[in-house]
């Protein structure tokens, strides 16, 4: 089993939008970021015969299934076209999926595209007077007479509950907002790039959904991402720097939701982490940067403990004194993340790796990156039953 | 406002619930087999299960149990629920064993702490019972 994916497969293109795009489409957003792909991997759309749609779902309900999908809008003649959908973890899971299909010969290009109008849809939602996007359209779906209504109103579960078990401060939640933001500082795509934060902003911050504030909870963005896969073999003809995929895993925990109570406290990682790093035959300690799912700040403090870098517990302490931030002694979410930068699912942290092993991430740049780790979570089964789903990749150069 | 609070999100598994609700009884899904609770609707993990999870019931239940984790809530993220503002959404470990997602009512928010001893109350919101919990006693 061990050594079936390690380097095999590359990524050898990238698209990236984001901003903000009131004015287009969710379709053409994902349309355009294949295409930017394609081109950046000195393709022609010709030339790619596969197709991944990746559904980005930050908590905002069931993303409707294209009547038209980008393949068609682009003109890709692709022999295969499928939808992966599962919380933030897309991308992982479509990229797993897309292996296999290079592997048999069944595609020599597979393009993975994505696309959100989160952004666009908030400032729809706020003309009603909700201050959500999260008007959630799933059948059966519980909380909503209850007020749950937002990704906040259970997410704050995980915190609460960390707070409660490991007497995890207030404090130590802003000091990962505040790193974050500070890396956000040198990335111009960032939405909070030019407005840093202070630790004492953050704790001045009125309470949304205690025990957070505002600084506690990601972004919502306008954007596409795209990404073409190939094999090693044929990635080493191409115009840009490979970047290989060392590993990948994912864990999922909805068996256990409602049974271990532990899942309020730490995410699935374990079978994700443990497959990735046996592929990636590396340790912790190989790693360059980590660009870990951030859509709020316990999360980042959970995977810190869940991966490895301090003991399940310590995670409060082990981010005090910028240890994440820039200059700090572990690179996390050099792009600002979800947090601060924009909020393409785990698609923001891919991209983000991408740049950074390419050499492309111009100020924030981590010196002779090398290897990099990038998580998804996500994919909330029934409110407050919790995100059950992880995943994570390995990438290196 | 009271009139457009999100309304329940009835389906074919949780029916028997709501049906119960509405008579102000609080019920939870038991195996006969081997007596395990559920909630939501679920087949039973401990063992083979009949078609159509046959071998659980709906049961009335303790209506009691313990706050697991809560936050309050500052912000009407729908408008319909200002006048609740600041409210609790917590989840509440059932003394069956199963996790319950609703308000704590009948107290002070900053009264609420986890581990705090909870039961059932039926309130009306929007038109529907709702199963909330209160402190006990």
């Amino acid at each position: 089993m061990s050594g079936a994916l390690k380097d095999k497969f590359a990524i050898v293109g990238v698209g990236l939008l984001a901003g903000r795009f009131e004015d287009r489409s969710f379709r053409t957003l994902q349309t355009e970021a294949a295409r930017l792909a394609i081109e950046d991997a000195g393709l022609a759309v010709n030339d790619v015969d596969g197709a991944i749609d990746l559904k980005i779902a930050p908590g905002a309900g069931d993303v409707p299934s294209p009547t038209d999908a980008f393949p068609r809008v682009l003109g890709l003649p692709c022999r295969m076209f499928f939808q992966v959908s599962r919380g933030g973890t897309a991308s992982i899971v479509g990229v797993l999926a897309a292996t296999k299909f290079l592997e048999l010969g069944m595609a020599n290009y597979v393009v993975l595209a994505s696309g959100t109008k989160d952004y666009s849809r908030s400032r729809v939602a706020r003309r009603t007077g909700n201050t959500s996007i999260g008007v959630m359209e799933r059948a059966g779906y519980w909380g909503k007479p209850f007020g749950d209504l937002a990704a906040m109103s259970h997410h704050t579960f995980f915190a609460a509950r960390h707070m409660h078990e490991f007497g995890t401060k207030k404090e130590q939640f802003g000091e990962i907002s505040v790193a974050i933001r500070g890396w956000a500082q040198s990335n111009p795509l960032a939405q909070f790039h030019g407005r840093p934060l202070t630790l004492s902003e953050y704790m001045d911050a009125p309470p949304l959904v205690w025990p957070y504030n505002i600084f506690d909870a990601c972004v919502v963005s306008d954007g596409g991402f795209a990404i073409v896969l190939t094999t090693a073999e044929r990635a080493k003809d191409l115009a840009r720097k490979p970047v290989y995929v060392s590993g990948a895993g994912v864990g999922e925990a909805m068996g256990q939701l409602w049974w271990d109570k532990a899942n309020y406290t730490r995410l699935a990682v374990q079978t994700a982490r443990e497959t990735a790093f046996r592929e990636a035959e590396i340790g912790l300690a190989d790693l360059d940067f980590a660009g870990l799912y951030d859509c709020f700040t316990a999360e980042v403090l959970f995977q810190l403990e869940d991966y490895g870098w301090c003991k399940k517990g310590e995670g409060g302490a082990f981010v005090e004194g910028g240890r994440i931030g820039p200059g700090g002694e572990v690179a996390i979410n050099t792009s600002g993340g979800l947090l601060s930068a924009y909020h393409l699912g785990e698609q923001t942290h891919v991209a983000e790796a991408i740049m950074q092993l390419r050499g492309e991430a111009g100020e924030r740049q981590v010196a002779n990156a090398r290897i990099g780790l990038v998580t998804g979570h996500g994919g909330e089964i029934l409110s407050p039953g919790m995100c059950s789903t992880h995943a994570c990749m390995i990438l290196s150069n | 406002m009271s009139s457009s609070y999100p309304k329940p999100a009835i389906d074919e598994d949780n029916k028997p619930f709501w049906d119960a609700v509405r008579n102000r009884k609080f019920v939870l899904m038991q195996c006969r087999k081997c007596g395990a609770w559920y909630w939501p609707a679920a087949y039973c993990r401990n063992h083979a299960n009949q078609p159509f999870y046959g071998s659980l019931e709906w049961r009335e239940a303790s209506g009691r149990g313990k706050v697991f984790a809560y936050n309050v809530h500052h912000r009407a993220f729908d408008p319909a629920f200002k006048t609740d503002l600041p409210y609790v959404y917590a989840l509440i470990e059932l003394e069956e064993g199963p996790m319950f997602g609703t308000n704590i009512v009948g107290c002070d928010p900053g009264d609420v702490s986890i581990g705090m001893d909870v039961e059932i109350r039926f309130i009306e919101r929007g038109g529907a019972l709702l199963p909330v919990f209160g402190p006990k006693g």
